[in-house]
């Protein structure tokens, strides 16, 4: 693992942190870019390939660094554990849901460090909570949540979408988790232009994991992405054609459904629609920002929790690019 | 040969079947009314 500097590193003041950013892919870069903007001291750290774990990582190699952001393709845990070992700060953009298990896992870990751990700080995981979040607050009582999501990042998150496909999907349904086969369930799912209509399947999508932490009293949370027959046929096969390395357009889409204080039913939708990539980059930036400024309570920590300031991320994600769109027609009950 | 040739039915039988259930779904409809509408990022400080 190396590391360079973008813009001059230096040690960490409230108005202007040194930042790593670990993984120079698309979703990296778009990280790095939207941190560099807004005056940080970003630090670039090249991450070792897929598989290669932590690599040869190691923490004396971010001195100086205020917080680190994961982006790199491979499993974020053993790396995030080392980090938050070393005392330092960390957001993830983890969405493999082993990986996220992983992250959650090592809450004791940061608490013991006294320093925060990020879990899911992307489009989904990530701006799926932020959306939930602040759809919570049209609703007295959340019942249900649903999420569904269009596109991939980079290549690293292609990979990830389609082993996801080929494996059971969880959702949280009254009191207990329930595994479905993944590509089952289809459901036709609006997002917002220009991704419009698309066939959503049950998929190993950590989203449940996290919006169920973070909105314990809801009844059933679930999660869904978009796929097509040679996706859901070719899921437990490896890939036939390469992933685009630029990644693709995409969407994630955020349904809640509750009860107002008059007992009357009530069902909200908000969405985002763009480059996955960029997307997942607004969110993962805005949340170091934040983290680096606001300093949230030590351990594992998930946008959307009571704990952080959603509002504040999910508005500084807007200034970075996120275009958010809310529906306002009646929205159709689906069958999830 | 016969024995092959009712191995091929039925492995062709039921891959038909079990490709009609993986792809059977209840799609949906569009939304009758109403879209989608921007919201404004909130003024900084605010």
């Amino acid at each position: 693992m190396t590391g360079e500097a973008a813009g001059s590193p230096r040690s960490g003041s409230p108005a202007a942190p040194t930042i790593a950013v670990v993984g120079m892919g698309v979703t990296g870069r778009a990280t790095a870019d939207r941190l560099t903007e807004h005056g940080c001291a970003v630090v670039s750290v090249h991450a070792p390939r897929l598989g290669d774990e932590a690599g040869s990582f190691s923490p004396g190699d971010l001195t100086g660094v205020d917080l680190a952001v994961l982006c790199q393709g491979a499993s974020h845990a053993p790396l995030a554990a080392r980090l938050v070992r070393a005392g330092c700060p960390v957001v993830s953009v983890a969405d493999q849901l082993d990986d996220v298990d992983d992250l959650l896992a090592l809450d004791e870990v940061a608490r013991s460090n006294g320093v925060a751990l990020v879990v899911g700080a992307g489009m989904s995981p990530g701006l799926s909570g932020l959306l939930a979040r602040h759809l919570a607050a049209q609703v007295a009582v959340v019942e249900e949540i649903h999420v569904a999501v269009h596109g991939t990042g980079g290549p690293a998150c292609a990979r990830q979408h389609h082993e996801s496909l080929g494996r059971g999907g969880i959702a949280w349904h009254d009191g207990e988790w329930l595994e479905r086969p993944g590509g089952s369930g289809r459901e036709l799912c609006w997002f917002p232009e220009p991704v419009d209509a698309r066939d959503c399947y049950r998929a190993a999508l950590a989203d449940p994991r996290l919006l169920q932490r973070c909105f314990p009293q809801a009844r059933r949370v679930s999660a869904r992405v978009s796929a097509n027959r040679r996706d859901r046929l070719t899921a437990r096969l490896p890939m036939f054609i390469p992933p685009r390395s630029g990644g693709d357009e995409g969407a994630v889409r955020v349904e809640v459904r509750g009860a107002q204080h008059d007992a009357s039913r009530e069902t909200v939708v908000i969405g985002a629609a763009g480059r996955v990539a960029d997307l997942a980059g607004a969110v993962a930036a805005a949340t170091a920002v934040e983290v680096a400024a606001r300093q949230p309570p030590d351990g594992v920590v998930v946008l959307g929790d009571t704990t952080v300031d959603a509002a504040a991320i999910l508005g500084r994600a807007q200034r970075f690019g996120v275009v958010l769109q809310e529906f306002t027609g009646l929205a159709r009950a689906t069958a999830w | 040969m016969k024995a092959l040739r009712r191995i091929f039915v039925a492995l062709t039988m039921a891959g038909a079947i079990a490709g009609a259930l993986r792809f059977r779904g209840k799609g949906g409809v569009p939304p009758q009314q109403g879209g989608w509408r921007e919201v404004p990022p909130p003024t900084p400080g605010s």
